[in-house]
């Protein structure tokens, strides 16, 4: 029968399909062709794919929208790679900014091109031909200007401003997309409309901080959420209003409770090891306990995603 | 596996931008199955021809199983693209090359016998061009 | 027989109807219920009701309808002509079940297994036959799976009709001998004139009996087998012969309901879950540390990519 057979892994893999913004593919021509390039991502501090275009004046993301079990039909072709890769605009100075909060700390203000350097990431240094990065450096950084030649210094105070303009802009988009960012299950349980709707602005604060967080390391993230005067979530219980909690007792989570301590912060950021480990130990226990877990997690009971 | 990501991190992609304009406009289908094949396949014999329209909804069947599916337009602002390397460097220390194959401007997606519905996650990963931008944009001094 | 409004669509089901005699909807009424085209691995399988007042049994006896299987096609059209004839007192209906609608259905995430698909049939055809009018008092039907339960389950859907279900009925009743010439004559033509919607441009139509044995049937598999689609339509993709064809003959083909060595893919899901909600920048370079990523795009299955 059908199905029985294992997965053979897709190693000769050589197409993509792709959703690029036309700015990509729009360049006047003399512009050298788009490159696609590894850069530290500072949310992870690993490697992600980027693209610089333009001539490398404007960089962009590369996300893939990943399902498993899928391919594609493009005309008369299989493309076993059921990926979809988003290549969308992205600011360049989040990825500058870990380059000048490292340096930051020696105190004094350099060149630029002194301070965004990295061995691993040799492409690094053309982020600041993007169109955007040298001119917007104020909002990270200050500046000093000697003869021809200008000189910065992370600014903490500086880049949080900037954040929160970033954050106002996201609830826009949020809430213009109507996407539903609330913990907790959509109650009838706000009996005060004035709760609800603080509640809410809270809900999109968070959301948008959420957001930003894919973009900075997780020191600034963390004093980022101070600043948007936003307490810090350690675990689901400490944090979901009495309501929410009753709310949620009403659901189906007998295994809710062993597992809880996975769901805090500081079990995610524990090293990759300790990971395996626990996702091991988790493949041993009960798997009604598991599906449980699993429908613990599931969008639809988001109250207890934080 | 790390040595090699850690060694092309010198090597980049090129991507063929004039090969856009010669690329073929094309339709696209988004299948809940992994294929494992990579090249030619009868889709307008087998598959076009079969899918049937209604309303908001088309279905097919593939392998004989029914699939239910629906066309979504890519956000507004944006192409797809079909990139396909051409001339395979011998080591992974060259840079590579992408060319164009084919363009799309909607894509039609396929659930298993599931009707198609905007909680699908390929129709909400359509907000992200938009999120991009507010998350990406340049904000005011 | 007018079979094109299963033609105009031959990949859902379909059903056709005779008129219903006056007499039916006035007079005491047997029914014979019967199906054909169980076994082969291609074309649609049919089931045929014909029904007609309990008062004309012996006309329809002296008419020769007798075991259909026994008949060659040319007789079996001639009776189905005789039938026809009668048609003041036999009504008849079918229900095309394509072969379409037999993959999907016995292939479909809950497994819908053609013994089912049979029995639902059966008793949507009954129903019809009561929601026009007729004055059903006796029911036979032919069965290929234990007589007893099936007959139990019909009574109690069926009550105040007396419910018999044989194995070869076709042979014992004539009534459910004419169901079976109505459905077999059916299925012999739509068959023979299959129209197939895949554009395939002449297709050979020496396909045998369909049974998976016919050695003619056997070679034209093998010769319309495409490694990617696998079939027409007008193949049964649930059937083994089918199965076993394309897993030696096309590209595999996974989906998320695959049945993989049990439990492990059942724990490999659930690590899984596990992993995405962490989403422990899967593949982001060895030295990073784990982030989690935000649930709007965890929602959206969207990450970060790391080469192309």
């Amino acid at each position: 029968m059908a199905g029985k057979k294992k997965r053979t892994p897709n190693l000769q893999n050589d197409s993509w399909v792709v959703v690029a913004a036309d700015s990509v593919i729009n360049t006047k021509k003399h512009d050298s062709d788009p490159t696609f390039v590894r850069l530290r991502n500072p949310a992870t501090d690993g490697a992600s794919l980027y693209l610089l275009g333009s001539g490398d004046t404007q960089l962009y993301e590369v996300k893939a929208f990943e399902e498993d079990f899928h391919s594609w039909f493009v005309g008369q072709i299989v493309n076993r790679d059921g990926r979809l890769l988003f290549v969308t605009p992205m600011d360049p100075l989040y990825l500058i900014l870990p380059y000048l909060i490292k340096s930051g700390n020696e105190g004094k203000f350099q060149p630029v091109h002194q301070v965004v350097m990295d061995e691993e990431f040799p492409a690094c240094s053309r982020l600041l031909s993007c169109t955007r990065a040298q001119a917007s450096l104020h909002h990270i950084a200050e500046e000093k200007e000697v003869g021809s030649q200008k000189f910065y210094r992370y600014s903490q105070e500086r880049t949080m401003n900037w954040l929160k303009k970033k954050v106002e802009r996201i609830v826009v988009a949020l809430k213009k997309k109507n996407i539903s960012v609330g913990e907790g299950v959509k109650s009838s349980t706000y009996v005060r409309a004035q709760i609800k709707s603080e509640d809410q602005e809270d809900d999109y604060l968070r959301y948008a901080h959420g957001l930003i967080s894919e973009y900075i390391c997780e020191d600034l993230s963390k004093a980022f959420l101070k600043h948007l005067g936003l307490p810090e979530l350690t675990s689901p219980k400490e944090t979901e209003p009495p309501s929410k909690k009753r709310k949620l007792s009403d659901k189906p989570v007998e295994a809710g409770e062993d597992y809880t301590k996975f769901n805090s912060a500081d079990f995610a950021r524990k090293p990759p090891k300790k990971m395996t480990a626990a996702q091991k130990s988790l493949a041993k226990v009960d798997k009604s306990g598991m599906k449980t877990m699993s429908s613990f997690f599931s969008p639809k009971v988001k109250a207890e995603k934080k | 596996m790390s040595g090699y990501r850690m060694s092309c991190n010198n090597t980049v992609t090129h991507l063929q931008v004039s090969s856009v304009g010669q690329a073929k406009q094309e339709p696209v289908h988004l299948l809940p199955c992994e294929i494992e094949h990579n090249g030619p396949a009868k889709v307008s014999e087998f598959f076009t021809s079969t899918t049937k329209d209604h309303k908001q909804e088309k279905t097919v069947s593939f392998r004989g199983r029914g699939l239910k599916g629906q066309e979504i337009a890519l956000p507004q602002g944006y192409t797809g693209l079909v990139l396909k390397e051409i001339n395979k460097p011998g080591s992974d220390q060259e840079d590579r090359t992408v060319r164009a194959s084919s363009v799309f401007d909607s894509l039609t997606y396929w659930n298993l016998e599931t009707p198609p519905n905007s909680d699908d996650p390929v129709v909400m990963a359509m907000d992200w061009p938009e999120l991009a931008d507010a998350i990406h944009g340049p904000v005011a001094d | 027989m007018d079979l094109s409004p299963f033609e105009a669509n031959n990949s859902v089901s379909c059903r056709l109807v005779s008129q219903i005699p006056d007499v039916c909807r006035t007079e005491d009424c047997c029914l014979g219920i019967d199906e054909a085209g169980r076994g082969p691995v291609l074309g649609p399988m049919v089931y045929g009701i014909c029904f007609c007042p309990v008062s004309k049994k012996e006309e329809l006896k002296d008419s020769k309808v007798a075991d259909s299987k026994t008949l060659s096609e040319e007789e079996r059209e001639n009776l189905f002509q005789k039938l026809d004839e009668a048609k003041s007192y036999v009504g008849w209906a079918l229900q095309i079940l394509s072969p379409n609608t037999i993959s999907t259905s016995m292939l479909q995430r809950t497994k819908y297994n053609l013994n089912a698909l049979s029995h639902d049939t059966a008793i949507d055809l009954i129903q019809y036959a009561l929601d026009s009018g007729v004055q059903l008092k006796e029911v036979f039907v032919d069965t290929v799976g234990p007589a007893e339960k099936y007959e139990q389950k019909l009574s109690q859907r069926f009550p105040g009709i007396d419910v018999t279900v044989r194995p070869k009925a076709d042979s014992l009743f004539p009534i459910v001998s004419a169901a079976s010439i109505c459905a077999k004559v059916a299925r012999d033509r739509v068959v023979k004139g299959w129209n197939f919607t895949e554009d395939l441009g002449e297709v050979d139509t020496d396909y045998g009996s369909g049974y998976p044995n016919d050695p003619k049937t056997k070679a034209w598999l093998l010769k319309y087998l495409d490694p990617v689609f696998g079939y027409p339509q007008f193949v049964r993709f649930s059937w083994s012969t089918a199965q076993t064809l394309m897993d030696s003959k096309a590209v595999t083909v996974h989906w998320d309901d695959d049945e993989e060595a049990g439990e492990k893919a059942a724990q490999r899901q659930n690590n899984r879950s596990m992993l995405s909600y962490f989403s422990a920048a899967v593949g982001g370079g060895d030295q990073s540390a784990p982030h989690q990523t935000h649930r709007f795009f965890t929602e959206r299955k969207l990450k970060s990519v790391d080469a192309l």
